[in-house]
């Protein structure tokens, strides 16, 4: 929502995150896959100490020497998996310090589970993990139309189109999206010593220096600018109602008030009028102004 | 006259919770208080106004329950009144230095006056907005639905304990706020996978939405489209989204909000007056940022420097000829899909509800013109809200939907990617040692009941989609790493304690009362 704001939790809070460094993993051997769209998974896994020391019991020391750690991934579509029966597999070689992968499984509408293990030199798969099994979500229309829902072709392919088939995907992200284009876009136009005539205050160097800040350099042309505010103070009795032509104006605890305009150019009358809180009294002031620039 | 088909319109309100009364003025709070002033509150005015008007009008409207419980919320709205204030009060100084200034006084006006009608309304309610909202529902003019307790996004919480969790206490929590069930929901960010339907039904839901593609690529093929629902195998219709009206109104190049008479959102005053006149309403660190208050159009292509004065009363005309145009080529869709359908088609149109008000300044005003042009101004279609159109069609086709979301792409990146996958390995171990110690502890009492009820809190707010989304676009990384990170070590604690025995009784307090969301939970919804 708003914009350029950064956090204050930092400050006060640094000890906690300090002390929140999360682990890296919890001691445990398992392996999860996700699906991230129709054509990719994730999986991320972790190997407990006791688990290597396990394998190196049964294989032998000589164990990971050579072997690789693999992700083998099985297609498992319409079956009911057991380890031996998956449609086919193949086998992702993953670097031995990583703990996550994202796999391209390069087939449409299937489902996939996988093991995440060691291969041996002489090609022996020791398994140590095996994921949950996902059903991808699915990518283009369903081939099975039901009898009592018929349709043609043309008329589905028709309904399709003004369906919006190709057309995915309008949301929050779009806006936040939208929103850094239209601010990057803008600031890439916006020179540092464009004069504007349309700020409500006629000059602004900070939004000018805001400006320059974001990757354009000052140009350096010699340059001056000014104009003219006017500023009304006063006091009158906390409790009196407070007028600056006809319009009212609130009185701080004290009674005190400070107003400040943009001052023009020509003849100006600013009158102020106080009236007591029951009404009964009253004073004014009025100021009479000229400006003219040369 | 007899009508050819049916809009519904779906705003989405939501908001992550974000409540530090830990501080006395935190930034990120900021989101709550300006989608207040610039979103819930015109819309609230709005649909007043349309039962005050006798305007026939129908919408479904989400409200989070993470947005819902901040909005209840006695502290956020005490500070939301304190800060409205104040803003008021900056306002009617505005009012008064730009007398001479004719080129900016009438946006001046305007703000005072919107500001103080936002007053009004806040004041009517006590504070609580939610009221008028459940009034309007009462009235059957709005159908407000829940959504996943905490924003959880559930395709990638792997686990039917924890997507049943995010249903199950969204739905105790829409209860306590708008006295009945939630008849409806919005999965967050649209995202379904195989199975959630199946929840729903159990929890209770009769609908929710889905993307195109949830529809189209359905199993077996759609016979309508993505113009009338459908029932899952559990029986729950799902409504899918029609993207016609989508990109009307977001297309980057020819959407509405991009007209050169909207009012420009990076030109705030907060940067363009004097500092000592403009400090008193900035953050206590004193720091320029936005303030909301803006004195210039978009303009154009042009610099924030070249921005021209923008003028209410031709945004307000611009605003009304883009409710026109939008009713005028429902007409044509409408008109066009009954010839092909051979039946009254449902145009669903489904929106991030701040997009009207926060980001698309005159957004309110548009949908005002939208309802009562619709109301006075055709009759090829009516607005309709899910329910009703059930009420009127039972018989839809079933089908299985595919999994999506309506995120960039359509399906899980935004919430899985190398910016943000290193949270699911916390998120799932945390959803399991939750289930764990509850099961362990089905009948808690005392200290361990509070212990669980925190500790569920603590997780739920773990997976708000939120962070893992901030992550991905890029803003305020580190506020959303911080509160995952935190969220997640607050579990970790408890559930530690809990195992052992030894729990923390300061430290658990304090949680309740920081992250104090849902005072209600139920943790028994994770007992295996």
């Amino acid at each position: 929502m708003a914009e350029n704001l950064s956090s204050k939790l930092e400050n006060k809070q640094e000890k906690v995150v300090n002390k929140t460094g999360l682990p890296l993993d919890y001691g445990d051997t398992k392996i999860t896959v996700l699906p991230r769209d129709p054509i990719c998974l994730f999986a991320y896994w972790s190997i407990s100490k006791q688990i290597s020391k396990k394998i190196e019991n049964q294989f032998g020391k000589e164990i990971f020497e050579g072997s690789k750690l693999i992700i083998r991934v099985y297609d498992t579509t319409d079956v009911s998996f057991d380890g031996t029966n998956a449609n086919r597999y193949f086998d992702i070689f993953v670097t031995p310090d990583s703990d996550s992968w994202y796999i391209n499984v390069g087939e449409f509408n299937r489902c996939w589970c996988v093991d995440i293990g060691y291969l041996t030199k002489d090609g022996k798969f020791i398994p140590v993990a095996r994921s949950n099994k996902v059903d991808m979500p699915r990518y283009g229309v369903s081939n099975i139309t039901d009898e009592q829902w018929a349709m043609l072709q043309v008329e589905f392919e028709k309904l399709l189109r003004i369906s919006g088939v190709n057309q995915i995907g309008m949301s929050s992200f779009d806006i936040a999206k939208l929103m850094r284009e239209r601010w990057e876009e803008i600031v890439s136009i916006s020179l540092p010593s464009s004069h504007s005539v349309t700020s409500s205050f006629k000059t602004h160097p900070k939004n000018q220096e805001q400006m320059s800040s974001h990757g354009k350099d000052s140009l350096k042309s010699f340059w001056l600018k000014a104009d003219t505010e006017i500023i009304i103070y006063g006091a009158t009795e906390p409790d009196a109602k407070l007028t600056l032509d006809g319009q009212s104006v609130k009185l701080s605890a004290d009674g005190s008030f400070s107003l400040r305009f943009y001052l023009p150019n020509g003849d100006k009358d600013y009158s102020i009028e106080a009236v007591s809180h029951d009404g009964t009294m009253k004073k004014s002031i009025t100021f009479e102004i000229k400006k003219s620039t040369k | 006259m007899n009508h050819k088909g049916y809009w519904c319109l779906q705003l989405h309100a939501h908001l992550p919770f974000v409540r530090h009364p830990d501080y006395p003025d935190f930034l990120e709070e900021d989101w709550l208080y300006e989608a207040i002033t610039e979103t819930y509150i015109p819309l609230l005015n709005i649909f007043e106004n349309f039962v005050k008007d006798n305007i026939d009008f129908a919408l479904t409207m989400t409200i989070t329950p993470s947005l819902a419980n901040m909005l209840a919320d006695s502290l956020l709205q005490s500070r939301y009144y304190a800060k409205l204030n104040k803003l008021i009060e900056l306002s009617e100084k505005e009012v008064v230095r730009t007398k001479n200034l004719p080129e900016f006084h009438p946006a001046a006006l305007m703000y005072e006056q919107k500001l103080k009608t936002c007053k009004h309304i806040w004041e009517k309610y006590h504070g609580n907005i939610l009221t008028g909202f459940k009034n309007l529902q009462d009235l059957g003019k709005i159908e407000i639905i829940t959504c996943c307790a905490t924003h959880g996004f559930l395709p990638l919480l792997n686990d039917e304990t924890a997507m049943r969790a995010q249903i199950r206490i969204a739905c105790q929590d829409y209860k306590r706020h708008f006295g009945r069930e939630p008849r409806g929901i919005w999965l967050a960010e649209c995202a379904y996978a195989y199975g959630v339907d199946k929840i729903l039904k159990e929890e209770g839901i009769r609908f929710f939405f889905l993307e195109a593609h949830g529809i189209l690529y359905g199993t077996p093929r759609p016979k309508y489209g993505v113009f009338a629902p459908v029932y899952c195998p559990s029986g729950v219709a799902a409504f899918s989204r029609d993207m016609e009206t989508a990109h009307q109104v977001w297309s980057a190049e020819s959407g509405y909000p991009g007209d050169p008479d909207y009012r420009e959102f990076y030109r705030d005053l907060a940067y363009d007056l004097d500092y000592d006149y403009i400090k008193p309403y900035l953050h206590s660190d004193g720091i320029r940022r936005n303030i909301g208050i803006k004195y210039h159009r978009i303009t154009g292509k042009v610099g924030l420097n070249e921005k021209q004065p923008y003028n209410p009363q031709w945004a307000a005309n611009k605003a009304k000829m883009h409710a026109e145009n939008f009713v005028f080529n429902r007409c044509n869709q409408i008109n066009h899909l009954s010839g092909i359908l051979g039946k009254e088609p449902i145009v669903v149109s489904m929106y991030d509800a701040e997009l009207f008000g926060h980001w698309w300044f005159e957004g309110p005003d548009f949908i005002n013109y939208l309802f009562r042009h619709i109301h006075s101004g055709q009759d090829v279609f009516k607005p309709i809200t899910p329910i009703q159109y059930l009420e009127k069609f039972p018989t839809n086709q079933v089908l299985t939907p595919s999994p999506s979301s309506w995120g960039d792409k359509g399906y899980y990146e935004v919430w899985l990617n190398p910016k943000n996958d290193w949270i699911y390995k916390h998120l799932h171990t945390a959803a399991n040692r939750m289930s764990e110690v509850a099961t362990e502890n089905k009948n808690a009492s005392g200290l361990t009941l509070r212990a669980l009820k925190q500790a569920t809190r603590e997780l739920l707010l773990a997976q708000s989609s939120d962070w893992a989304f901030i992550m991905t676009t890029g803003t305020m990384v580190e506020y959303a790493e911080k509160r995952t990170k935190e969220h997640i070590y607050n579990f970790t604690t408890l559930y530690e304690q809990i195992k052992n025995n030894n729990i923390n009784e300061s430290f658990l307090a304090n949680l309740e009362y920081v992250n104090n969301i849902f005072p209600d939970v139920d943790y028994t919804v994770f007992i295996r």
